[in-house]
């Protein structure tokens, strides 16, 4: 679905991203391990062209995105989720929802209509918490709450492939459970994704396969279940040290 | 008692043409950050144009007023959008963080000089729609047409805002405006919207060309004084704030028929000015304002 080459990627003159190879398979879910900095969120930057990337390819369904700008990207049905969420303060959660549904239901947004009202039903059938606040605005929700936001605004899309940038920063124990309980729904309906998460072993327990990224560059990969043995990964990312 | 009344009431009409005019001003700044500092020049093209379709200076008229009025408009939105793509664009592409300044004024100084060939450098009388005689409204005399012009200002800002709340595209220029990035990973091409927003700020300038063409004269330089006095307004009500418009336009336009009047119609400039820049000294985010302009 998605396949990643070579990827590079900078911010002025300091290359961060030096070559990254990914492929995320239709229905899988593939996770992006590694400590803070280790361009993770450049990554997914990169694959939705918030940021433009120096080098490399990024194909979606057999489509060239590589360079293409984000909202061009988003109409051939990729969403992100970004880190520290950016939904849209002074507008209400209904209408980030709405927005989440731009290229639906536009002119020359491309993506099939649907069933929007259906879809915003469910949207907020998973997110309870959202239909009670549907008609506050976004910016007065509570941090995890505008997370939530932010997780099913991208859903809103109805993509073909879901990136998710540490879906659960700042939520409660209760609440982080609820998402990856949520993410394992997604997987289950068959959703396409890449996901980020301070939460590792959670993370590597609903994922199909894992990359590590250390220094813009993937030190090793494998299936979520080899990489959660490896003893190497254990020690640096799991926060289990073998004795 | 009459005279104050009739002051205030000529005031609310010229703050209203302020307000149309910071209104533009406002609306290129959520989007994108830049003004157009030719919205002066955008207003004086809308007027000239207007008066060139509905009045007799070109083998005209063509068409009545009423029917001038949404081909100006379309012709305001067509110039601003020429404006953002020659004059903004590129500026903002290339990370320019003052290029836009420079080249709105320089295609704003061009529009001016273009006019003055077309059109000369005289003012024209632009004829009124409206009866001229004033009509008495509690006790003061008052132009058909500057009632027209408060009721044509509230109803273009109303309909931009219902725009802005209603309609999935208006929701995608608040989105913008609030923040650029996501508004892309929605599936919105920010860069249309920002010529989008050029497109209205022209427009509502040339609208306000229009509207207050029949009250004052046409000619090359009518939009000078009125693009950089928005300006001002703008900065009184706050670049961010909807409403401050309206407020500081109001507050402009009476303070300058009341002084031009009561003191010297030689200092009718001064108040407005004096309060501009006490709201820079106290409030530079204007009175309404929620986000401080960046410091330098
Ligand atoms: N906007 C930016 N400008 C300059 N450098 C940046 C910018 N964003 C990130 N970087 C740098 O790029 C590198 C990778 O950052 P990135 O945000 O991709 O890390 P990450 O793996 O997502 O980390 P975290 O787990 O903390 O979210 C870091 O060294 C960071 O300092
Ligand atoms: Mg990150």
């Amino acid at each position: 679905m998605l396949v990643i080459n070579q990827l590079k990627a900078a911010y002025g003159q300091v290359q961060v991203l030096h070559g990254i190879e990914l492929t995320i398979p239709k229905g899988q879910v593939v996770t992006l391990i590694g400590s803070n900095g280790a361009g993770k969120t450049t990554t997914m930057r990169a694959i939705s062209g918030m940021l433009k990337p120096t080098g490399g390819s990024i194909t979606l369904g057999g489509k060239n995105i590589t360079g293409l700008p984000a909202h061009r990207i988003a109409r051939i049905g990729l969403a992100h989720s970004p880190e520290g969420r950016r939904v849209f303060p002074t507008q209400s959660v209904r209408d980030n929802l709405l927005l989440g549904a731009f290229t639906r239901l536009t002119f020359g947004g491309k993506r099939a209509r649907g069933d929007i009202q259906g879809d915003l039903d469910r949207a907020l059938d998973i997110f309870p918490r959202l239909r009670e606040r549907q008609f506050q605005q976004a910016g007065t929700l509570s941090g995890g709450e505008q997370q939530m936001l932010a997780m099913a605004r991208a859903l809103m899309l109805n993509p073909d492939v879901l990136l998710l940038d540490e879906p659960s920063m700042g939520l409660a124990p209760i609440l982080v459970e609820e998402v990856f309980h949520i993410i394992g729904r997604l997987k289950a309906q068959g959703m396409t994704m890449l996901l980020v998460e301070q939460f590792a072993s959670a993370a590597l327990a609903v994922a199909d396969y894992g990359y590590v990224l250390e220094n813009g560059r993937i030190a090793v990969h494998g299936p979520a279940e080899q990489l959660r043995n490896d003893p190497k990964v254990r020690a640096a990312y799991l926060g289990i040290v073998q004795h | 008692m009459d005279i104050l009344l009739q002051l205030l009431m000529s005031g609310v009409a010229l703050g209203m043409i302020y307000a149309v005019i910071a209104f533009g001003y406002q609306s290129t700044f959520a989007t994108s950050g830049t003004l157009n500092f030719g919205q002066g020049e955008a207003l004086m093209l809308g007027a000239m144009v207007g008066l060139s379709l509905s009045g007799d200076i070109m083998g005209g008229p063509y068409v009545n007023y009423w029917l001038m009025v949404p081909l100006v408009l379309l012709f305001g939105a067509l110039q601003g959008a020429l404006v953002e793509f020659v004059g903004v664009r590129p500026a903002i592409k290339t990370k320019s963080e003052f290029g836009w300044i420079m080249s709105t004024i320089a295609l704003g100084i061009i529009f001016r000089n273009v006019a003055e060939n077309v059109w000369g450098r005289d003012d024209l009388p632009f004829p009124s729609p409206l009866p001229t005689t004033p009509i008495h409204l509690f006790g003061a005399n008052v132009l058909p047409m500057e009632l027209m012009v408060v009721v044509g200002a509230i109803l273009m800002m109303a309909l931009v805002e219902f725009f802005n709340r209603r309609s999935i595209y208006g929701k995608a220029v608040v989105a913008t405006s609030s923040d650029r990035d996501a508004a892309g990973l929605m599936g919105i091409n920010t860069g249309l919207v920002i010529t989008f927003s050029y497109a209205l700020s022209s427009m509502s300038a040339a609208f306000a060309g229009v509207l207050i063409a029949p009250i004052t004269l046409t000619g090359a330089s009518m939009g000078a004084v009125l693009g950089l006095k928005a300006f001002a307004v703008a900065i009184i009500g706050g670049l961010t704030s909807g409403l401050g418009v309206i407020v500081g336009g109001l507050l402009l336009g009476v303070a300058e028929t009341t002084t031009g009047f009561y003191v010297s119609t030689g200092y009718k400039d001064v108040p407005g000015l004096v309060l501009l820049l006490l709201v820079l000294a106290i409030k530079p985010s204007g009175l309404f304002g929620k986000t401080t302009i960046k410091k330098v």
